[in-house]
């Protein structure tokens, strides 16, 4: 949750009412039971939302955690118009100094929450020579990448 | 005989206008999509969609839109960030009978693709609990991508044979959409051919008695239970809420849904059930556009 609260901006507090859950490398964001847990971690194949794994030493938000909370993100932030997007899509990624203005709230290199249109499609990770890779799963690219 | 033409000779007296029923089994099943509320609006989907070429409609469930113009090679985007999820207007029902608050522990038995797990999710704003049950692994894996698709945060998903749950809390409400002979599915294609017609020699009805007494053992002091099959078949509905009421102490309640509906049928053939299954209601595909659809609101006393 710190991590979020550094990187994105978003409020850690407003995640109380969920707890965590660690598996191997993954982590879940499960829904907070006002009397649990009645389960025992063995008894259920798989509990809330994955939310955060470690991908080469780095802690990297999932797409679906994004796509559901990505709102509540305020910073390292880019908006892009849908060709912007289908550039990204196509070739796997854009150079930074192609998005302007307001659009980009970029702190430092490192992952991103890529929205276009007030829908927060899912993350990218700015490299040091200022370029957005696309981390967006083989399904969404192709979809955006028409 | 064929089987279905056993059905058709059993059921011609009992599918209000039979005739055109028949002429309705010729006609593609309509697509609906439900719109996932918990991570965007009805207007910005729609927007979407058009965005696709997809005309939509509304329908009478204010979350689910009638698809009329759809591309089929085209990749909805809309899919894929979990916007939408394509589930037959009748599909809904039992989840809206059910009707599950924000603070419910709910149990789907048979809860494999996910369709009414998330549908519940949904409805309790991501809140309270749902344990989602399958058997088999291959259809959890289905299940799982849709609950991470949908972006829901409140369910657990097991996996164990439904008849043998065992679980140390007791729930508010439980669905048992069970596995049946899928009747309510048929459509007949321009082959003459009967599609997602279902062969086997299992006995369905043996199954869904075990599962519905399970169900309700696992519910709560008046806890509430849904039982509903997309078959028309007597045997699977009927003959299943009669034997819960012989062997438990469980009441059917009225329930009024928001499409054209038949109740329960108390006789037929030789066999006459309690006269309470007709408080059951019926959802016939050439009246409702959709799967045909069984569904009993029980609770336990």
């Amino acid at each position: 949750m710190a991590f979020l609260e550094k990187r994105f901006g978003m409020d850690a507090t407003g995640f109380s009412p969920w707890q965590i859950y660690a598996f191997r490398r993954q982590a879940f964001l499960f829904r907070r039971q006002q009397d649990g847990p009645w389960f025992q971690r063995d008894s259920f194949v798989r509990c809330g939302l994955p939310f955060m794994r470690i991908v080469a030493g780095f802690l990297k938000p999932t797409t679906v955690f994004i796509q559901r909370f990505g709102n509540r993100a305020s910073r390292n932030c880019i908006d892009l118009s849908m060709k912007q997007i289908a550039e990204l899509c196509t070739n796997g990624s854009l150079h930074i100094s192609k998005i302007t203005g307001e659009n980009r709230i970029i702190d430092a290199p490192g992952y991103v929450v890529i929205r276009t249109g007030g829908l927060d499609l899912g993350i990218g990770l700015i490299m040091e020579d200022e370029r957005l890779l696309c981390r967006f799963p083989k399904s969404i690219r192709q979809a955006l990448s028409r | 005989m064929d089987p279905f033409d056993s059905f058709l000779k059993d059921y011609s007296g009992v599918i209000p206008d039979f005739q055109e029923y028949l002429e309705d089994l010729r006609r593609p099943m309509p697509l609906y999509f439900r719109i996932n509320t918990l991570k965007t609006s009805m207007a910005m989907v729609k927007n979407l969609l058009a965005r696709d070429g997809i005309i939509s409609e509304d329908t009478c469930i204010p979350e689910l839109l009638l698809i009329k113009k759809q591309d089929p090679s085209r990749q909805l985007l809309a899919y894929y960030l979990g916007l939408i999820y394509p589930q037959a207007l009748s599909s809904c029902l039992p989840v809206l009978a059910l009707s599950p608050g924000r603070t419910d522990r709910v149990l789907d038995l048979c809860a494999a693709p996910g369709g009414k797990s998330t549908h519940m999710a949904q409805l309790m704003r991501d809140m309270g609990l749902v344990v989602a049950n399958d058997r088999k692994l291959g259809r959890l894996t289905a299940l799982m991508a849709n609950i991470k698709r949908l972006g829901i945060t409140n369910t657990i998903v097991t996996q164990a044979r439904g008849e043998h749950y065992t679980s140390n809390i007791q729930f508010d409400k439980v669905l048992v959409d069970a596995p049946c002979s899928g009747i309510g599915r048929y459509r007949i294609d321009p082959a003459g051919r009967i599609r997602h017609m279902r062969c086997g020699k299992t006995d369905l009805p043996a199954i869904q008695k075990a599962l519905i007494l399970r169900a309700f053992d696992l519910l709560r002091h008046c806890g509430v239970m849904v039982y509903s099959t997309c078959t028309l078949n007597v045997e699977e509905n009927e003959g299943v809420l009669h034997y819960l009421l012989q062997k438990r102490d469980a009441e059917i309640t009225h329930w009024e849904p928001p499409v054209t509906w038949s109740p329960g049928i108390d006789k037929f053939r030789k066999q006459e059930y309690d006269s309470r299954v007709r408080l059951a209601r019926r959802f016939y595909p050439h009246k409702v556009r959709s799967v045909g659809f069984f569904l009993a609101r029980i609770i336990k006393r």
